[in-house]
């Protein structure tokens, strides 16, 4: 299974000009050629020269201004249309969430079209049937399921089609700027069943103008300019360099890339520690240490669950700015975010950003099941312009004589009552999971301070 | 043969998509499917009239029953191939926003046409009941052989249809073209009168050309004669079925690729 699950090669797309030809010009051409393409003066590129492979559980943002190429993208991908040049390899069953509901007819049932939907998606009669109630659940349509689709509210219409869509089972999952759509509550529903599938190892590759979804939901992202790949890789840093060109920004920060290295190389104490650390940012605003700390002020690297924490962070200004937000993410080692926040979410206006100083987030308990964990903090616009963005700035690591599982441990005791009996046992006779222990044994050899 | 593969697989779409077809279409409305009879029933009445009328000597016997042979097959074949000349532009959606199979558009078309031409028979049987009570009409076991009759004139319909469905998306104006080369086909066609009163030779040539003579003859062969069509018909429906479904999916494949693009 080593196949990736969608490889583009040298793939480029472009398309005909209207109007300039005789129609029986084009069906000849088509009939002879299979192609409408007369002559290459005629035709506007779409997308040129991309290459890219998305692995097998991947999530896969495309990001870019409108008409950079990304819908082209997505339905070369699913087959909708074919490239001019290069070659598509697409392995497992698609499922393209171009437009929601496209195929519904208003006339009959939503009963009926769930059907009619799921059979042009793939699915055979038998294959539906097994599906209806959790479709029907989904879509929360409740008594307007033998109500013709004409009937519907856009909002119900748009939440059936996703219904059918995504309990497809596919192993590749296309999403056109589809989850902008519906109200709030809905799209909650929607990403929280992307994330799903996620978790299950279907691939996903989105299209979209969200910003944040690609920065939260996506592995890695593509920035198409004008239908060239601008960039491709760490969808943070994507979306940064994206937003740093379009507020045209990019000559004012010219050598951020490069001044975050120096800031790197100057703190010899913190690389040592935090030797994957990615970083970059237009560099006004400076994160030049950020740490963990006990309530003593010591630095920590290794601590026990439920200790009080908080993370520090040297803020250094170089220009001064009216429009900045901090943030801070925890984030698992196998990379699922445990937690993140700002300044901005949290309804703390920015007035200025003077000169320098230092900001805490504090927290008086960390709840975290034994593991290792780490840190990404940034300093950005409100629309998420990055000044400095750290990630994996602390690494640490949580251990425990308890050996739960999961990420988060609810401050919690057993009580039992009647005629329930229990007694207490060493937990620690039981198996660590390997990696967890080895975590452990590390940074106690590093730091013997463990508490 | 990847395409009878392909059509095999989307068995179960094409008759999901055809049931849906109907049900829109007489959802709502009180006569349902007999909205598909009218225009049929209308011109029975109207030729009936005019020829038993104006021109008795010309007229087989009981006419109604001869033109319902030739009206029904005619109807089934230009309204299938006429409607499938805007099956694809008109989802234009579904080609264009899902992965979709875009070979189903025309034959889902013709699908329910066929169904509308089978739900006819049963009122022809009926009608031929009334003039058998009159002792104008006998009815003969070659009846038994419509079926198949109709299964090999529905793959010549369906291959018109691949065909014109595809080419219209490109070249629009086929749609105007087949619409008036339709009107035509009826009077070019033995529905209204008999093949062999035709006197002029040139006007017996250009029927015989026309592929939908023998499937009309057939008709009334098996239907009003009660007799078994000619080998030379039977050969020529065949043919006709086979050529045309062949070239309707080799045209079709040629240009599905350009459909997305081009609607």
């Amino acid at each position: 299974m080593s196949d990736p699950a969608i490889a583009i090669r040298n793939l480029s797309k472009s398309y005909r000009l209207l109007g300039t030809r005789s129609q029986f010009a084009t069906l000849k051409s088509a009939l002879l050629k299979r192609d409408l393409k007369i002559d290459a003066e005629k035709s506007v590129p779409a997308l040129q020269d991309i290459s890219f492979v998305v692995d097998r559980g991947e999530a896969f943002g495309i990001i870019g201004r409108n008409g950079s190429g990304k819908s082209t993208m997505l339905k070369i991908i699913s087959g909708i249309l074919k490239p001019t040049a290069g070659t598509v390899a697409v392995n497992g069953r698609v499922a393209a969430l171009i437009e929601l509901g496209a195929g519904f007819h208003p006339e009959i049932t939503g009963r009926e079209n769930i059907y009619i939907n799921g059979i042009m998606l793939g699915l055979s009669r038998k294959e539906i049937d097994a599906r209806f109630a959790r479709i029907v659940e989904f879509a929360g349509i409740g008594e307007f399921l033998d109500q013709p689709v004409k009937t519907y509210s856009s909002g119900m219409y748009v939440r059936l089609g996703f219904a059918v869509a995504v309990h497809v089972d596919p192993d590749i999952l296309l999403i056109d700027e589809v989850l902008s759509v519906g109200d709030e509550e809905f799209s909650q529903k929607c990403i929280a069943k992307i994330q799903e599938m996620k978790y299950r190892g279907v691939t996903l590759v989105f299209v979209t103008h969200q910003l944040d979804q690609v920065r939260n939901l996506c592995d890695r992202a593509l920035w198409l300019d004008r239908g060239h790949a601008e960039a491709i890789g760490d969808p943070v840093r994507i979306v940064d360099a994206y937003l740093q060109k379009v507020s045209g920004t990019q000559t004012a920060a010219a050598p951020p890339a490069s001044e975050a290295d120096e800031e790197k190389k100057e703190e010899p104490a913190k690389s040592d520690e935090a030797p994957e650390e990615e970083r970059w940012g237009s560099g006004e605003v400076i994160l030049r240490r950020v740490a963990l700390s006990d309530d003593h002020g010591r630095e920590l690297v290794a601590l026990g669950a439920g200790t009080a924490v908080t993370i520090e962070m040297d803020v250094e200004v170089r220009t001064p700015q009216d429009d900045f937000v901090f943030g801070i993410g925890i984030f698992h080692a196998d990379g699922s975010c445990v937690y993140g926040t700002n300044t901005d979410l949290e309804g703390l206006v920015p007035r200025r950003l003077e000169k320098s100083g230092r900001v805490k987030f504090i927290m008086p308990s960390l709840d975290l099941v034994a593991g290792a964990y780490r840190i990404d903090a940034a300093v950005h616009t409100r629309n998420g312009r990055a000044f400095d963005y750290r990630r994996g700035c602390i690494r640490f690591v949580v251990g425990s004589r308890v050996h739960d599982t999961g990420v988060y441990r609810p401050q919690h005791t057993w009580e039992f009552e009647g005629g329930i009996e229990v007694s207490a046992t060493d937990p620690l006779k039981k198996n660590v999971p390997a990696p967890i222990a080895e975590a452990i044994r590390e940074t106690q050899s590093k730091k013997p301070g463990r508490r | 043969m990847n395409e009878l593969q392909s059509l095999f697989r989307h068995r179960q779409l094409i008759a999901a998509l055809t049931a849906r077809d109907l049900k829109a279409r007489y959802r709502g409305s009180i006569l349902g499917f007999f909205w598909s009879l009218a225009n049929p029933l209308l011109l029975l009445g109207v030729y009936t009239l005019v020829f038993t009328r104006f021109f008795p000597q010309q007229v087989v016997k009981p006419y109604p029953l001869f033109l319902f042979a030739g009206i029904l097959p005619w109807t089934f074949f230009s309204a299938a191939v006429l409607e499938s000349t805007s099956s694809i532009s008109s989802n234009a959606g579904l080609i264009k926003k899902v992965m979709f199979p875009a070979e189903a558009l025309p034959l889902v078309v013709v699908m329910s046409h066929l169904v509308h031409f089978a739900l006819a028979i049963p009122i022809l049987l009926v009608a031929t009941a009334i003039f058998m009570l009159l002792g104008q009409a006998t009815i003969s076991a070659t009846i038994l052989l419509v079926p198949l009759v109709m299964l090999v004139q529905t793959l010549f319909v369906a291959g018109v249809a691949l065909t014109v469905s595809s080419a219209s998306v490109l070249f629009r104006d086929l749609r105007d073209i087949i619409t008036n080369l339709m009107q035509l086909g009826f009077f070019i066609t033995p529905i209204i009168y008999l093949i062999d009163k035709v006197d002029s030779r040139p006007l017996r040539a250009l029927l015989r050309a026309n592929p939908m003579t023998p499937f009309v003859i057939g008709y009334q062969h098996i239907l009003f004669f009660g007799s078994l069509p000619s080998l030379s018909d039977t050969l020529l429906m065949l043919a006709y079925a086979f050529v045309s479904i062949a070239t309707g999916f080799f045209v079709f494949d040629r240009l599905r690729d350009t459909l997305a693009e081009a609607i």
